[in-house]
C-alpha cells in the first residue's frame, strides 16, 4: 500500500524548545491513530503537515506533495479539523461550513447546497441557522467536523474529535469517521487522548512521546502479545478449575479483573478448556485470543519502551 | 459552470447508523463525493471580502451612516449646478463668484476669480470641477471615511482573533496576502461607496449639466485624478486600522485607537499652529488664515491635514515637491502597518 504520509528526519524547535525531534514515519490510507500525551509534539506535527510551520530541518510528502513547499496543495487535499474551539463570529452554522467550502473555491450556490448535505451528515438540524457563538460544544465539534469534510478531501486529519461529546454522539462520531474511512475511502489521522476510540476505529497507531515516534506500527500488530495466550472469563467457582488446569500442565494466571490468562497457543488450547470446564462445573462466559491492550502500549512507549525498540 | 454534484449515492452502512441516531428524515442524503468544477483561485479573497462586507452591513448604524455619507454629494452637485448654469447664463455669475469667495490666493484659484470677472468661465472649468471634486473628498469625505472605517474595520481581524478563526482560514488553501487583501476589500467596498462612487456622479453630473459634450475632453483627466485622490484616501487609512484591529482581541481597543489618532493628531496640529499663527500676528484675513493653515509645517502631526495636502496635490492645486514629505509619511504607515499586520497574522500559526 503506498504511503499517503511519508516524513523524512523532520525536526521543529521553538526556540530552545524541540517539539519535534527527528520525526520519520509512514502513514498509509486507513483511519490512523496519533497518540501522545500532553506536549508530546502532536499539533506541532499536524502543523508541519498543513505547512502551518516551518521545519527546522527534515523532510516530507503528502499525496506526493512536498511538506511545507506546497502547503495549498496540501492544504487543498486535506481536511483539518482543529481541536481549538475556534469559529467565524457573528455567521451561522450553515454559513460557516458554506464560507469555508467557498475558501475551497466552491461557487456560493454550490458551497452552500454543499454545506446543508454535509450538515445534514453531521446531524446539525435547525441549530444550523443560529449563530455558532451560541452554540454548545457538541455542536460546534459537529461544525468544525463539517467544515472539516465539506470540500470532500481524500485526507482528513482530525484533532481531537471527540473531545466534549456526550457518549452516544461520540459513539455517531466514531461511526462517521469509520464510514469516511471504510465507505469513502478517506485516509484519517486522528489525534486524540480516548483511547478506547483509536481502538474502536484505527488501523494503525503512531505514538509520540518527547517530539519522538516512540510507535508506529498497524494496531493489529501492536495488539498481539508476546507469548500468545487465551483470555477466559468464567461463571462459578474458579479454584478448582485452576487446580485442574495446572494438573493437567498448563500455565495459568489469574488477573485482579478476575480473567484467567491461559499461556498456549488459542487454537489448540481451546478445545481443552472447553473440556476442562465441563468436568469442572464451570460455564464460561468469554474465551478470546489475548491481545496487548493499547493503554499497555501507549504506556510502555510515553515511558520510553517502545515496543519495537 | 458548475457541474452537478457527480459523486455515488449514499450508501446505508451496518455501522454507521448516523441516519437513525440523529433523526433525520428522508431528505438525509448520508456523506457523498463530490467532484464538482472549483471557481478560479484568485477568487479567495472576495469570499474574504463579501463576508465582511456582510457582517459589517448587519449593523443599522453603518447603513445610516452610509446614507448620511451620500449627502454632502447633493450640496456639492448645487456647486456643479451653480457654475454651469453660470457658463450658461451671466445672471448666475455673481453667485458663482460667490462660491470662490474664502479661497486662498494660490495661481489656480486667482485665475477662477479672474474668469469669473472677464466672464469666461470656459477656461476655468476643469479648475473649478477639480476643486469642487478636492473638497468634495477633503472635507466632509474625509470625516465620513473616519467614521466608517472606525465601524467597519475594528472588527474585522480582532474577531478573527477573539475566535481563533485563523485555524480555519489558513488551514485552507490561503495564504496570508489573501486573507489581508480580502479584509481590506471589505473596507474598500463601502469607501468606495462614500468617495469614490459619489465623486464620479458628481463629476457626471458636472458633464451632465455641461452646454455640450466637449467638456469630456477638456476634463478626462478628472475621473483619474478622482481614482488616485480615493486610493490616497482608502490605502493607508484602511491599513492603518486593519493593523489596530490586528494588534488586539477586543473590537473597542481597536476603534478607540483609530479614532484617537485623528482626534488626537487634528488637536495637536490645530494647537501647534494656531499658537505659531498667534505668536507670528498674522490673520489678517480669512484667505491668509486658510492659507496659513494649509502651508503649516505642522499639518503632518495630523493625517487628516497630512492626506488632505496629498489629495490636494493629486487634483493639482500643489506642486509635488511641496508634498513629498506628506507621501512619504502616508507610505511609511501604509507599509510599517503592513508589515505589523502580516507579523500579527502568522503569530497564532507559530505557536
Amino acid at each position: 500500500m503506498p504511503a499517503l504520509i511519508e516524513l523524512h528526519e523532520i525536526t521543529k524547535d521553538y526556540g530552545q524548545f524541540r517539539a519535534l525531534d527527528h520525526v520519520s514515519l509512514k502513514i498509509e490510507s486507513g483511519v490512523t491513530g496519533l497518540l501522545g500525551p500532553n506536549g508530546a509534539g502532536k499539533t506541532t506535527l499536524i502543523k508541519v503537515l498543513l505547512g502551518l510551520v516551518r521545519t527546522t530541518s527534515g523532510h516530507g510528502r503528502l499525496l506526493n506533495y512536498e511538506v511545507g513547499r506546497q502547503a495549498r496543495e496540501i492544504r487543498a487535499k486535506v481536511g483539518y479539523m482543529p481541536e481549538d474551539d475556534c469559529y467565524l463570529h457573528g455567521m451561522t452554522g450553515v454559513e460557516c461550513v458554506q464560507f469555508v467550502a467557498q475558501l475551497s473555491l466552491f461557487s456560493a450556490v454550490e458551497a452552500l447546497r454543499r454545506a446543508h448535505e454535509i450538515l445534514d451528515f453531521c446531524g446539525l438540524a435547525q441549530e444550523r441557522y443560529r449563530p455558532v457563538e451560541t452554540y454548545s460544544t457538541g455542536m460546534r465539534q459537529k461544525m468544525r467536523f463539517a467544515q472539516a469534510i465539506v470540500h470532500d478531501p481524500p485526507v482528513l486529519i482530525l484533532d481531537e474529535p471527540t473531545s466534549g461529546l456526550d457518549p452516544e454522539e461520540r459513539q455517531i462520531m466514531l461511526n462517521r469517521i469509520r464510514l469516511l474511512a471504510k465507505d469513502h475511502g478517506k485516509a484519517v489521522l486522528i489525534c486524540t487522548h480516548i483511547l478506547p476510540d483509536v481502538q474502536s476505529i484505527s488501523d494503525s497507531v503512531v505514538i509520540l512521546a518527547g517530539g519522538r515516534v516512540q510507535v508506529s506500527e498497524k494496531l493489529s500488530e501492536l495488539s498481539r502479545p508476546a507469548v500468545p495466550a487465551l483470555e477466559v472469563r468464567l461463571l462459578g467457582d474458579p479454584a478448582r478449575f485452576l487446580g485442574t488446569l495446572r494438573s493437567r500442565g498448563i500455565s495459568c494466571e489469574e488477573r485482579p479483573s478476575g480473567t484467567l490468562l491461559l499461556h498456549g497457543a488459542p487454537a489448540t488450547l481451546a478445545d481443552e478448556v472447553w473440556k476442562l470446564a465441563a468436568e469442572c462445573g464451570v460455564g464460561i462466559r468469554s474465551l478470546t485470543p489475548s491481545r496487548n491492550s493499547l493503554e499497555e502500549i501507549f504506556l510502555n512507549a510515553v515511558r520510553g519502551e517502545s515496543h519495537h525498540a | 459552470m458548475l457541474e452537478q454534484t457527480a459523486g455515488p449515492p449514499s450508501v446505508a452502512h451496518p455501522i454507521a447508523p448516523t441516519v437513525a441516531l440523529s433523526g433525520h428524515g428522508v431528505n438525509h442524503l448520508g456523506y457523498r463525493g463530490w467532484n464538482g468544477q472549483l471557481e478560479p483561485g484568485w477568487m479567495r479573497w472576495a469570499v474574504i471580502a463579501a463576508v465582511g462586507v456582510r457582517r459589517a452591513w448587519t449593523s443599522s448604524w453603518l447603513k445610516r451612516m452610509m446614507f448620511l455619507a451620500w449627502l454632502p454629494a447633493v450640496w456639492f452637485s448645487v456647486g456643479f449646478f451653480i457654475w454651469e448654469q453660470a457658463a450658461l447664463y451671466p445672471d448666475w455669475r455673481q453667485m458663482a463668484g460667490g462660491m470662490m469667495r474664502g479661497l486662498p490666493p494660490t495661481p489656480a484659484f486667482d485665475q477662477i476669480r479672474a474668469s469669473v470677472q472677464s466672464g469666461d468661465l470656459e477656461s476655468s472649468r476643469h479648475t473649478v470641477w477639480a476643486w469642487l471634486l478636492q473638497s468634495f473628498f477633503r472635507y466632509p469625505q474625509g470625516v465620513v471615511m473616519v467614521m466608517v472605517v472606525g465601524m467597519v474595520a475594528p472588527p474585522l481581524i480582532s474577531q478573527d482573533i477573539r475566535s481563533r478563526a485563523f485555524l480555519i482560514y489558513f488551514s485552507r488553501p490561503l495564504i496570508r496576502g489573501e486573507y489581508v487583501l480580502g479584509k481590506l476589500a471589505s473596507l474598500w467596498v463601502f469607501l468606495s461607496i462614500i468617495s469614490t462612487l459619489p465623486a464620479l456622479v458628481l463629476y457626471v453630473l458636472g458633464v451632465l449639466l455641461s452646454p455640450n459634450l466637449s467638456v469630456v475632453a477638456a476634463t478626462w483627466d478628472l475621473p483619474l485624478r478622482i481614482l488616485g485622490a480615493s486610493v490616497v484616501l482608502m490605502l493607508p487609512t484602511s491599513v492603518l486600522a486593519l493593523c489596530f484591529s490586528s494588534l488586539t482581541q477586543e473590537t473597542r481597543y481597536a476603534g478607540f485607537a483609530w479614532f484617537m489618532v485623528w482626534i488626537l493628531g487634528w488637536f495637536t496640529y490645530w494647537a501647534a499652529t494656531a499658537s505659531q499663527a498667534m505668536n507670528s500676528g498674522r490673520f489678517r484675513s480669512p484667505e491668509e488664515q486658510v492659507a496659513f493653515m494649509e502651508e503649516s509645517a505642522w499639518t503632518h502631526l495630523s493625517l487628516y491635514h497630512t492626506l488632505g495636502r496629498v489629495q490636494s496635490w493629486v487634483f493639482g492645486f500643489t506642486k509635488l515637491e511641496d508634498v513629498v514629505v506628506s507621501i512619504a509619511i502616508l507610505v511609511a504607515i501604509t507599509v510599517i502597518s503592513l508589515a505589523i499586520l502580516f507579523r500579527r497574522i502568522s503569530a497564532p500559526m507559530r505557536v
